[in-house]
């Protein structure tokens, strides 16, 4: 891996899509950091300043739109670029992360690893 | 005539009596009536004391369309006492909150059946109105107020269930999902043409079930009565064209003659919910497609009125018994020559896509005949009177 590897945050308590997910995107070559709620993905993100965030939106102790919150009151965070994971697809819940700024989204039930290395790659090359 | 029956009655002897006989026999008629009287008002308060401890709440009305009748459950149901609404017109009683959503059904029609109208969070009342006769006089109209709280509770408990294990079912077949693709995908390494075989078909069970899933989620939203969400101005017959290519290689698969016929008159944009109108098309499509034979023929058309559009699919498939037609939209029904050919199915598409389309305004019907074909169609109008919101 390279030192000027894209880096992405991948927020997702569900073990199986993150150990898929970081390997998909490892072997595409990015540098994958891991997360498993939202605290621990704002913590993660001011450290290592990540050039995406896949998010989760339902995890334990703080949920994805509370982290989206979060990082729009932060200066450092707020630029950047969110794809959110979205568990039930409800309508609903796309408009309101769309609201917080994410910049896309996919259901997990309907996309597959590859759709989203497509999404990633769209986003930040 | 007159004057021989007078004197008839004239001529008659009656027996001498004294006057105390006569006393006497006069006491014992007024013991009778007085008799009669007490049974009398020992049947009306029987009867009242049916009412008055009758667990539902009842109110009668006669035929002026005042409030005569009115029980202690009804008082309590309607925070109201007897004293204050008794003698009351329907116009009256509108200053009464808790009666206001009854006396508004009431005015609209006497005819009620199975009406639901909640009152507050816990109290759910189901309103069914008769009207009562005594031979061909009508007396009035009965109001019965029925407590379904508790079944509505236990209803929702159960949608709440579903939609629950639905959810959480979601995640782990979207792990299984994930898997099975990257194997597929040679993200784990090589895979024999053996082992390919055998995941594609893991791959397709898994998204049978995670359509199932999704369409048990569906019928939840439904019974929640929360379905509908955006609707957006769209051309229609462009959403039909996008969902037919879902199906273009399902037709070339199983050599099927399909044929598309669209709007042969300019038509206005509609306001849709677009992912709901593409699930019941494509419900409606699949179900052509899925149960016609290899070279049979499907043919999609559109036509328009001033009111409204049509969308109908007929195709050559193996139809519906006629006894089981009537039963074809209801949650679950499984017509049997469909299952005989293609045992998976939930039963739940056409439900959901009826819902779907009445909740646009519209309506769907088919007609068919078995063994020789279906011709599925449902209509939405340019501007619905009344629609379910989320």
């Amino acid at each position: 891996m390279s030192n000027n590897a894209k880096k992405i945050l991948l927020v997702e308590d569900e073990e199986l899509i993150v150990n898929l997910l970081q390997r998909k995107l490892e072997t595409e070559g990015y540098e994958v950091f891991v997360a498993r709620d939202g605290i621990e993905g704002l913590e993660k993100m001011k450290k290592t300043k990540p050039d995406l965030v896949l998010l989760d939106i339902i995890m334990p102790r703080m949920g994805g739109f509370e982290v989206m919150e979060a990082m729009k009151k932060d200066k450092g965070l707020r630029d950047i670029p969110v794809i959110v994971i979205s568990n039930s697809g409800q309508p609903v819940e796309l408009d309101r992360a769309r609201q917080l700024g994410a910049r896309d989204w996919l259901i997990k039930t309907e996309f597959d690893p590859k759709e989203v290395l497509a999404k990633v790659k769209k986003q930040i090359g | 005539m007159k004057g021989n029956l007078q004197k008839e009655k004239g001529d008659e002897k009656l027996p001498e009596v004294t006057p105390r006989e006569a006393y006497l026999a006069l006491l014992n008629i007024l013991e009778d009536v007085e008799e009669a009287r007490l049974r009398a008002v020992e049947e009306r308060n029987k009867t009242l004391a049916i009412i008055t401890n009758f667990t539902d709440g009842l109110l009668f009305f006669d035929k002026e369309n005042k409030l005569s009748l009115i029980n202690p459950v009804a008082e309590e149901y309607l925070s109201v006492k007897g004293m204050e609404v008794i003698g009351k017109s329907l116009s009256d009683l509108v200053e009464f909150p808790r009666l206001k959503p009854i006396v508004g059904l009431l005015k609209k029609t006497t005819r009620i059946f199975r009406k639901e109208i909640k009152l507050e969070e816990n109290l759910i009342l189901e309103i069914t109105t008769a009207s009562v006769k005594r031979g061909e006089e009508e007396l009035g109209i009965l109001v019965v107020l029925h407590d379904i709280t508790r079944e509505k509770l236990i209803e929702k408990m159960k949608t709440d269930f579903v939609s629950l294990a639905a959810h959480q079912l979601r995640t782990p077949l979207s792990a299984i999902k994930w898997t099975l693709r990257m194997l597929l995908d040679g993200d784990l390494g090589k895979i024999t043409k053996e082992q390919r075989e055998f995941l594609e078909k893991t791959y397709n069970s898994n998204e049978r079930m995670i359509g199932l899933i999704n369409d048990l989620l569906n019928v939840t939203r439904i019974e929640e009565g929360r379905y509908l969400y955006k609707l957006t101005p769209v051309s229609f017959e462009d959403v039909v064209k996008e969902v037919i290519e879902n199906y273009k290689d399902q037709i070339k698969k199983k050599k099927i003659k399909f044929k598309f016929i669209g709007f042969s008159r300019k038509v206005p944009k509609i306001k849709l919910d677009v992912e709901k109108i593409k699930l019941a098309i494509s419900n409606f499509l699949d179900n052509a497609i899925r149960y016609t034979p290899e070279r049979g023929k499907v043919i999609v058309s559109l036509q328009a009125t001033d009111k409204e559009i049509r969308f109908s699919v007929e195709d050559s498939g193996i139809g519906v018994p006629k006894d089981q037609q009537n039963r074809l939209f209801t949650k679950f029904f499984r017509a049997a020559n469909a299952i005989r050919t293609e045992t998976e199915g939930s039963g739940l598409g056409l439900f959901i896509s009826k819902n779907i389309i009445e909740a646009h305004g519209g309506k769907v019907g088919f007609k068919s005949e078995e063994g020789k074909g279906s011709t599925f169609y449902f209509t939405i109008p340019y501007k619905a009177k009344k629609r379910m919101k989320e």
